[in-house]
C-alpha cells in the first residue's frame, strides 16, 4: 500500500472491521509510514479518552454499524407491509380523548405548565445542537473531497513511493445509494468513507510471515481492547510506538539496503519485538478478560 | 411536652450513633482476622496461586507442608489437582484458591493480599494482575504480573518472570532464568547456573536491564530501546548475546577478561572500548535470499594496521584465531564507526559475546 490511509480506513483498521487482506496491507503500512502510525496511535488514543470518560454510556450496548442498517432495512421493511388503518370508532374515540385534553381543570393547569417548560427546554437544546452540528452533509463530502482537507488526505511519507501520476490524490468519497426519507436523513449526517482499493505491498522476503502474525494478534487484541485497564492500556501504547518507530527504522534501511541481510535481519528483528510484545499484551488481555 | 420530647430524640440519635460505631469496629475486626490454611505436600511439589489484585508473598521453609494465610480474603481453600490414585499420598500439586468478601469465585478474582510457606524445593507458580509479588526460597518460580513488581531470591532451580509494566528483581539464585518485561526494568545479581545448559534470558521493549554477576555461561539479553548494563566476570567459554535497536549496551568487565566479539551494527552504532581490541578478518555475510550478491563496504583500517597486514600478507600466521589483519593497540578508548561487522578478540578470546545493534553503542568498560 503506497498511499496513506484515510481517515475511514485507519477507523475501520482500528476497529477490526477490515478483511485479513486489507488488514494485512494496511499493517505493513502502518509500519512503514510514521505518520499513519502515528495517526492510529492518536486514533487509539481518543479512543481510550472517550471509553474512559464514557464508560457508563458505554456499557450499555450501542448498535455497531451492521446492526444498525439491518436495523433501518428492517423498520423500512416494516413501514412498507404494515398499511396505516383507521376505523372509524377509533377516531371518535380519538377526538374525545383530545377534547377532554383541553378542557383546563386545575389539576391539569400545572401538569400543562410543567409540560410546556419541558417543551421549552427541549426546543433550546435541539436549537444548541442543531448549531453545534456544523455544516450539513453535502458541505462535509464537498469539504472532504478537497485536497486541502488534512484529516481525510494523509501527505505521503519519503520511505513510500508516490504513485507515477504524481501525488496521492484525494480521497474518494461516495455518499450511500439513497433510500428512503428517514434513512436517506440518517446516512447523510454520516458520510461513508470507501477506502481506495490498496495498491500490492512489495513486502521483503520473509516479512509476510510476521505482518501475518502481527495483524492477527494485533485483531486479538483489539476484539477487547476497552476492557483493558488504563494502566495496561497506556503501557501497551507506550511501547508499542517504541516498537512501531524501530520497525519503521529498520525497514527503511533494509528498503535502502536491499542486498544487506543485515539491515533485513535487523528488520526481522524489530518485527520478533512486536510480535513477542503482542503476544505478552494477548497474554494479559486473556488474563483480564477472566474478570 | 414539646420539651420532653428534644431529649427522647436526642436519646434515639445518640443510641443510633452508638449502634452504628459498635457494627463499624465489629466489621472492623472481621475485616482484619487472618484466615490460616495448612496441608501437606510433596516436597517438590507445585504450587498455584492466582489472584486479580493483592500482594503475594511466597517463602520456602523446611516443612513439607503449605502454609497460607489472609488478612483479606474470605476464604482460602487447597485443591489437589494431580492425578494421583492413590487419596492418602500427599499431593504434588495443588492450587490455592482465593476466594475474597466481594467476589465469591476462586478463579483469580479475589481483591486480597496472600502470604504462604512452601516446602523449599517446591515450585511455586504466582499470578496477580496488579500486585507485587515476592518469592523467596523455593525450588521454582513462575510469576506473572500485569502492573506490579516481582521479586525474587534464592530460587534454586529455574526462574521465569514476566512483567508488562512492572520492574523484576532477581537475586541469589541459580539455575536457567528467563525474565521479560515491557516497560519495568529487570535486574539480576548473583545468579548462577546449575547445569551448563542452564540458560539465562532476558528481555524488554523499553525497560533498562542491569545484569551484576550473572556466571550462567549462555546469556542472552533483548531490548528495542532500554539499556543493557553487565557487570562481572564473563564465563570461561560462555556465549553472551545482546540484542537492541536503540539503547546502548554497556559490559562492563574485570582487567583480565577474555573475549571474542562479535558485533553486527548499523552505521548509528560505536563501539567505545577501554579493551586492546585485536580486529579479526571480517566473516563473509551470508548471502540474502533471492538477492544478488553484492560484495561488503570494507572496513577503514587505522594506519597502525598497515605494517601486520603487510605481514599477514606475506605469510605471517602466528595466531590460531584466523587472519588477523588488524592486531592495533588501544591506548584509552576507540570508537569504530561505521563498520558493519567487526569480529575482535580481547586476551585469548574465551567468551564469545555477540553484539547486535541497530542504533544503540557498545561500552566495553573495565571494573
Amino acid at each position: 500500500m503506497k498511499q496513506c490511509l484515510d481517515e475511514g480506513m485507519l477507523q475501520s483498521y482500528f476497529d477490526g472491521e477490515l478483511p485479513t487482506s486489507l488488514m494485512e496491507s494496511a499493517t505493513s503500512h502502518l509500519a512503514s509510514c510514521a505518520s499513519c502510525a502515528a495517526a492510529v496511535r492518536e486514533l487509539e488514543e481518543e479512543n481510550a479518552l472517550l471509553s474512559e470518560a464514557f464508560a457508563l454510556e458505554f456499557s450499555e450496548s450501542v448498535p455497531t454499524e451492521r446492526l444498525r442498517r439491518r436495523v433501518d432495512a428492517a423498520v423500512a421493511g416494516l413501514q412498507v407491509v404494515r398499511p396505516l388503518v383507521h376505523q372509524p370508532s377509533a377516531i371518535s374515540g380519538f377526538f374525545s380523548s383530545l377534547s377532554n385534553l383541553f378542557s383546563f381543570a386545575p389539576q391539569r393547569a400545572l401538569g400543562y405548565a410543567a409540560l410546556m417548560v419541558v417543551l421549552a427546554f427541549g426546543l433550546i437544546f435541539g436549537l444548541v445542537k442543531l448549531r453545534s452540528s456544523g455544516p450539513t452533509a453535502p458541505e462535509n463530502i464537498a469539504k472532504q473531497g478537497t485536497p486541502s482537507d488534512k484529516v481525510a488526505v494523509v501527505p505521503p511519507q519519503e520511505s513510500v513511493k508516490p504513485d507515477a501520476g504524481g501525488p496521492a490524490a484525494p480521497t474518494a468519497l461516495t455518499p450511500k445509494k439513497a433510500s428512503p426519507p428517514i434513512r436517506a436523513s440518517y446516512k447523510s449526517t454520516v458520510p461513508k468513507l470507501i477506502a481506495p482499493k490498496p495498491a500490492p505491498v512489495k513486502l521483503l522476503p520473509g516479512e509476510r510471515a510476521y505482518l501475518q502474525t502481527i495483524a492477527k494478534l494485533d485483531s486479538t487484541i483489539k476484539q477487547d481492547e476497552n476492557n483493558m485497564r488504563p494502566a495496561l492500556q497506556a503501557e501497551y501504547q507506550r511501547n508499542l510506538a517504541v516498537v512501531d518507530r524501530a520497525i519503521a527504522a529498520s525497514r527503511t534501511a533494509a528498503k535502502k539496503n536491499p542486498n544487506d541481510p543485515d539491515a533485513a535481519d535487523f528488520m526481522f528483528a524489530a518485527y520478533q519485538s512486536k510480535v513477542d510484545f503482542l503476544n505478552t499484551i494477548a497474554d494479559a488481555r486473556v488474563y483480564n478478560g477472566r474478570q | 411536652m414539646k420539651f420532653s420530647l428534644v431529649p427522647a430524640v436526642l436519646a434515639v440519635i445518640i443510641s443510633l450513633a452508638g449502634s452504628t460505631q459498635a457494627n463499624n469496629d465489629k466489621s472492623d475486626a472481621k475485616s482484619s482476622e487472618k484466615i490460616e490454611r495448612s496441608t501437606p505436600v510433596d516436597p517438590h511439589a507445585s504450587i498455584t496461586l492466582c489472584v486479580m489484585s493483592g500482594k503475594l508473598v511466597v517463602r520456602g521453609w523446611d516443612k513439607s507442608e503449605v502454609h497460607a494465610r489472609s488478612t483479606d480474603a474470605d476464604q482460602l481453600q487447597f485443591r489437589r489437582v494431580d492425578k494421583s490414585k492413590d487419596p492418602s499420598s500427599v499431593p504434588t500439586r495443588i492450587d490455592v484458591m482465593v476466594i475474597d468478601k466481594q467476589n465469591q469465585r476462586g478463579d483469580c478474582q479475589a481483591i486480597a493480599d496472600v502470604e504462604m510457606d512452601v516446602p523449599k524445593e517446591a515450585t511455586v507458580q504466582l499470578q496477580t494482575r496488579d500486585g507485587d509479588i515476592y518469592i523467596y526460597g523455593v525450588g521454582g518460580a513462575f510469576a506473572g504480573s500485569q502492573n506490579g513488581d516481582i521479586t525474587i531470591e534464592r530460587a534454586s532451580r529455574f526462574v521465569e518472570a514476566g512483567s508488562v509494566g512492572g520492574s523484576i528483581l532477581l537475586k541469589d539464585s541459580s539455575g536457567r532464568v528467563n525474565l521479560s518485561s515491557a516497560g519495568g526494568g529487570v535486574e539480576a545479581y548473583n545468579v548462577k547456573p546449575v547445569s551448563l545448559d542452564d540458560t539465562f534470558e532476558v528481555g524488554t521493549v523499553s525497560g533498562d536491564i542491569q545484569l551484576e554477576r550473572v556466571s550462567n555461561a549462555k546469556l542472552s539479553a533483548k531490548t528495542v530501546s532500554g539499556t543493557v548494563t553487565m557487570t562481572g566476570p564473563l564465563a570461561k567459554a560462555g556465549d553472551y548475546g545482546f540484542t537492541t535497536m536503540g539503547g546502548d549496551v554497556v559490559l562492563m568487565l574485570p582487567r583480565d577478561a577474555s573475549f571474542r566479539l562479535n558485533a553486527r551494527i548499523s552505521a548509528n552504532s560505536d563501539i567505545v572500548s577501554d579493551f586492546p581490541l585485536k580486529y579479526v578478518a571480517e566473516p563473509p555475510a551470508p548471502p540474502a535470499p533471492k538477492r544478488e550478491p553484492v560484495p561488503e563496504a570494507k572496513a577503514k583500517t587505522p594506519k597502525a594496521e598497515t605494517k601486520e597486514s603487510k605481514a599477514e600478507m606475506k605469510g605471517d600466521k602466528g595466531s590460531k584465531t584466523g587472519p588477523i589483519i588488524a592486531p592495533i593497540i588501544v591506548p584509552r578508548v576507540v570508537v569504530v564507526n561505521p563498520f558493519k561487522r567487526i569480529t575482535a578478540i580481547c586476551g585469548s578470546g574465551d567468551a564469545n559475546i555477540t553484539l547486535s545493534s541497530f542504533g544503540g553503542t557498545l561500552h566495553l568498560k573495565k571494573m
